[in-house]
């Protein structure tokens, strides 16, 4: 058993670190454009481009594809100081999209789209939910008709949160009703510049995060924008879930930080409540960090975290909850004031960030769906 | 990063499983109904398989095994309830062994790693507030000799120590002493409680000691003490982290079986959140404990880690156990199924080396609060 990384791993830890130290000022804006809500701005793209320059994006990722053919472990680590200077932890092109396609896809379309995910040039925007298919997946209904040269595209998605500013939609859509569900799901790549009848309509989160609805009215699109085989996408997505679950708890533990120090300089550090509510946290949070630390491990070692990672997912995403939850208990009535007003704490940071960590608990997989996972997969429990 | 287990860590716990399936199912039932409490038929054996030298060196008849090893072997008998002064016995050998002086280890960490001799802390002094004591703290010296009277409590099996592991405040400041139990001035009272694991009140009157039975430097115990503290948190975490993972593991097959309404419970949704529930905080008190363990075996600080693992694993005991025992339904409160033992022995480990707050508090400190 060992809990440190090798010497390699350290000495490419402080790489990164030192990238994202003398970009101070771009990572600071990308951070804060990023915690508009809007998404990505300029800034989130130039820090992107500078990770994905060096190959950090897609570490794990063959290098003719623009990887450095390194082990997850690596990935961790991009994705720990991501987190920690800019909070974006990833993109779906380098989490999810990206790995389907390297596996699935076809040389042309790897050719196409893996190196400028790598060099974090283009997003992909998650096209999975709709208005009847959220927790179900299955259930998803958005028409692709296979027309002999295109596929014709009719029905909608929604909280496809990163379509306002993707160039690629990846989009889960129905192209056999057939019982089993899944058996008729297929993955496709769509893009949303240069395609006719795609509607993006916004909507906005209780968090302040613009999220989206996505119409699509008889949209054509080549045949070769299908990934891998029809009828086979529902597999695929699980199989990246399970594979692309690594995590971090960075942000958490670097808002924590500046939570305690927060306590010492305001004088409160002797309240025994207050500390008995940190001391929890911080176990909680270390906990957490090694949840991801094991899935990431797993990976490396051709294990497959199934229920490992869901378990990870639950515990970052309510752990989440917990730490800004204590944040505003801690500011007491103060915590409730917004951003821009002289009495807010952080500036109103925690008061937003609590609306806005409902997010984790629901997105790729709510806390419940987790916990069905870890009981039937990880447990053996039946499956009804 | 490793998350697995040596070779010679999965060897040890390959022959753990099996001897602890097949010499100590259904024990913790039996045994605390017994004036001893544990089993000295199989004392004996587990000192033979190497157990209690499991840390110590081979000149004293151990096998040189880590505290990580440690750690792990007490897991797996926390996953059988193994009743004894197994970890208590090693935290005290481990402190002659890097306190005491040479013929105190000569005389007394052999004798332990043969499973002859039990060495028990008896470190907690009552409080005042609780009730009163019938002998109060004294140290005084007589004829070059420490007289030695006062009450310890919750002396993990204090009534089969040979030892005891004493601190009084002397002329020289707090002193650790390592006691004959058998000296006519100490009575041992074992005391009924919810895990029926025998906590003793040990009362000293006008004790007998000398100078060769300190441990360390006179008036230097507040250390050594720490030391047994922040060791015993982290094998009470471990033994912990195996009963909750048994725990988990009968109930799942409970769910997996009972069935109600035509199906089986586990089948309800209800059911699989709160195993899910129980096999994340297990996992949580596994890894913090693991990698406490990781630091204390590379001598690397780690009250901060000790602490986390004992805080989480002090708090998620109760949690499993209860979620178990109420899956279990009426079967979970029958004397005759093993559930409940571990539900009451739940509440004793919880307690024992500082419960959830008090660790709390402690890495609170140690976030610099």
């Amino acid at each position: 058993m060992d809990f440190s990384f090798s010497a390699e791993e350290e000495k490419f830890k402080q790489e990164v670190q030192e990238l994202f130290i003398s970009e101070e000022e771009l990572s600071k804006a990308a951070k804060k454009e990023w915690n508009t809500g809007l998404g990505f701005g300029p800034n989130c793209w130039k820090i992107l481009q500078k990770i994905g320059e060096r190959g950090w994006l897609c570490p794990t990722w063959p290098k003719e594809y623009g990887g450095l053919g390194l082990s997850y472990m690596y990935r961790y680590i991009v994705v720990e100081q991501m987190h920690h200077f800019v909070d974006i932890y990833t993109t779906v092109g380098a989490g999810m999209a990206g790995p389907i396609i390297l596996s699935h896809g076809t040389d042309e379309q790897k050719n196409k789209y893996l190196p400028p995910i790598a060099r974090g040039e283009v997003e992909f925007v998650l096209g999975y939910t709709e208005p009847q298919a959220g927790s179900d997946l299955a259930a998803l209904s958005i028409k692709a008709e296979d027309k002999g040269d295109y596929y014709l595209i009719n029905g909608s998605k929604l909280f496809n949160t990163r379509a306002h500013y993707s160039q690629y939609h990846w989009l889960g859509a129905r192209t056999a009703v057939i019982k089993p569900k899944y058996k008729g799901i297929s993955l496709f790549i769509v893009d949303l510049k240069n395609t006719p009848g795609i509607t993006i309509s916004p909507i906005w989160s209780v968090g302040g995060t613009r999220t989206n609805e996505i119409f699509y009215d008889n949209v054509k699109i080549p045949k070769d924008s299908l990934v891998g085989e029809a009828n086979r996408g529902f597999y695929y997505i699980l199989e990246a879930l399970d594979y692309e679950r690594i995590s971090t708890v960075a942000g958490l533990e670097r808002d924590f930080k500046e939570l305690v120090e927060y306590v010492k300089e305001k004088r409160k550090a002797g309240d025994p409540i207050i500390r008995q509510k940190l001391g929890g946290l911080a176990a909680e949070i270390e906990s957490a960090r090694l949840f991801a630390l094991k899935v990431a491990w797993m990976l490396d070692n051709g294990r497959v975290p199934n229920y490992e990672a869901a378990m990870l997912k639950m515990k970052v995403a309510e752990t989440e909850q917990n730490l800004v939850n204590t944040a505003m208990q801690i500011f007491g009535p103060y915590g409730q004031v917004q951003k821009g007003c002289r009495w807010a704490q952080f500036d109103g940071q925690f008061e937003r960030f609590y609306r806005d960590s409902l997010e984790n608990l629901i997105t790729r997989g709510t806390s419940e769906i987790m916990r069905n996972i870890i009981a039937q997969r990880g447990l053996g429990m039946p499956r009804r | 990063m490793d998350f697995d287990l040596s070779e010679s860590q999965n060897m040890l716990l390959d022959t753990a499983k099996k001897f602890l399936e097949k010499e100590a199912k259904g024990l913790a039932r039996q045994v605390e109904k017994t004036d001893a409490g544990y089993s000295p038929e199989l004392w004996q054996k587990i000192a033979e398989l190497g157990w209690i030298g499991l840390v110590f060196p081979e000149q004293y008849g151990g096998i040189e095994g880590t505290f990580q090893d440690l750690v792990l072997l007490v897991e797996e008998m926390g996953k059988a309830v193994f009743p004894g002064p197994f970890t208590t016995t090693a935290i005290s050998g481990l402190s002659i062994l890097d306190h005491g002086n040479s013929s105190q280890k000569d005389a007394f960490i052999p004798a332990l790693t043969d499973g002859e001799l039990i060495i028990s802390p008896a470190l907690i002094k009552p409080d005042p507030l609780m009730n009163e004591s019938i002998v109060h703290d004294q140290a005084s010296m007589k004829n070059g000799k420490y007289l030695l009277s006062g009450t310890r409590l919750f002396v993990p099996f204090g009534h089969v120590a040979g030892r005891f592991i004493y601190e009084a405040d002397t002329d020289k400041g707090k002193t650790l002493f390592l006691i004959d139990a058998g000296n006519p001035g100490i009575r041992c009272l074992p005391l009924d409680s919810i895990a029926g694991d025998k906590p003793c009140e040990v009362v000293l009157e006008g004790v007998e000691v000398s100078e060769e039975d300190i441990i360390g430097t006179p008036g230097k115990a507040e250390k050594i003490i720490k030391q047994i503290n922040t060791r015993g948190a982290l094998l009470e975490s471990a033994y912990i982290c195996g009963m909750l993972e048994q725990v988990l593991k009968m109930t799942v097959e409970y769910a997996n079986e009972r069935e109600q309404f035509g199906d089986k419970i586990g089948a309800l949704q209800c059911i699989q959140h709160q195993c899910a529930d129980m096999a994340t905080d297990t996992d949580q008190v596994k890894f913090l404990t693991y990698e406490a363990a990781w630091k204390l075996s590379k001598g690397l600080p780690a009250d901060k880690e000790v602490s986390m693992a004992k805080s989480w694993a002090s708090d998620a005991s109760r949690r499993v156990c209860l979620l178990g025992v109420k899956i279990h339904g009426g079967t979970g409160v029958m004397e005759e199924h093993d559930m409940q033992i571990y539900f009451r022995k739940a509440k004793a480990e919880e307690l024992a080396f500082g419960d959830g707050d008090f660790h709390r508090e402690i890495v609170a400190t140690q976030l610099g609060l």
